[in-house]
């Protein structure tokens, strides 16, 4: 099979283009395989705008919460990362809710509309598949993500009951396995705060 | 920025993908980002390049990740071409739990083409890091 030898043509063009880039991506790749959870400097969470919401009578305010601690989860139902996460939210739901914790999850979409993780529908019967009982809101403009500085799905903020960030991360995790387990012990802090 | 490599446009590579007439009994193969071989540091590789191949009359365009990549088959891989139109990329080929692509997915161009232009957008995962990123380049 004859081949065209493109590559050394192709690395002078990007690397005369593109070095802003490649050393972004570089950085990238190595900051992916550095610890997934953090603790955060504390500071006021922004404020969200987000209009559209699932599993909730009206769009969700985070100055309301005031007095909640907030567990919010970045994710969009095409990602299985984030899927796989999902049973591990519902628990902390389950056994938080009545305590103290809202969870709530941001809907943000990684392609354009015409893949269908825009549409409302489609992200009302992920909840349903997935057993979510907690509010949704769709971020279809990625301005929470945005506003937020979140890069991986999925991802998560923890916030106090005085709207201060607390802990931010981002990565799969399972029932009672150690990632788990962490934020388990988190928000189990923050509500007795 | 959505995720890290949604940052990464290769403006130097733009039109790459070109062969010589005639196009038929060739394949060309674009290395879509050489980041890590020509950044010099040490790192897995580019994430995914693209394959074309002439298919019947009309043109087969294949993308295929690098070992340390898995792509996400719940999110098709996509090329917006120029005219609005776009390509998904699909092979009925999954992992066990339908999460990623079990070969490297294909999609057929129609018309003979000897170069691909447009945005490719993928869902990529890394093997050994729990996260999703999108993946967006400008061919």
């Amino acid at each position: 099979m004859h081949r065209f030898a493109l590559a050394p043509l192709l690395a002078l063009s990007a690397a005369a283009a593109g070095g802003l880039a490649l050393e972004t991506t570089s950085r990238a790749l190595a900051q992916s395989r550095q610890p997934l959870l953090g603790v955060r400097e504390p500071g006021p969470a922004p404020s969200w705008k987000n209009t559209s919401w699932l599993n909730a009578g009206r769009p969700l305010a985070l100055e309301e919460l005031r007095g909640r601690v907030v567990f919010l989860n970045f994710w969009v139902f095409t990602c299985g990362n984030c899927t796989r996460t999902v049973p591990s939210l519902v628990d902390f739901d389950r056994k938080y809710r009545d305590r103290g914790l809202t969870l709530i999850g941001i809907h943000t979409p990684e392609f354009p509309p015409y893949a269908g993780e825009h549409d409302r529908s489609n992200v009302e019967r992920a909840l349903r598949q997935y057993h979510i009982a907690y509010p949704n809101a769709q971020d279809n403009d990625a301005g929470t993500w945005d506003l937020y500085g979140i890069r991986y799905w999925p991802s998560f903020v923890l916030i106090d009951k005085r709207g201060v960030i607390r802990y931010e991360g981002y990565g799969e995790f399972h029932l009672n396995d150690g990632t788990y387990q962490l934020w388990d012990r988190r928000i189990r802090e923050l509500l007795l705060e | 920025m959505r995720a890290a490599w949604a940052a990464v446009t290769l403006s130097g590579a733009k039109g790459a993908i070109s062969g010589h007439a005639p196009f038929a009994g060739f394949r060309v193969t674009l290395i879509l980002l050489l980041a890590a071989a020509c950044s010099g540091e040490r790192g897995p590789g580019a994430p995914v390049r693209l394959e074309i191949s002439p298919a019947g009359e009309h043109t087969l365009v294949t993308l295929i990740p690098a070992s340390h990549i898995k792509l996400n088959a719940r999110l098709k891989p996509a090329l917006e071409l120029a005219d609005g139109s776009v390509l998904r990329f699909d092979t009925p080929r999954l992992t066990a739990d339908s999460a990623y692509f079990a070969e490297p997915p294909a999609a057929v161009l129609p018309g003979r083409h000897s170069r691909v232009r447009g945005t490719l957008r993928a869902s990529v995962c890394e093997n050994d890091a729990p996260v999703c990123r999108a993946l967006v380049l400008e061919l």
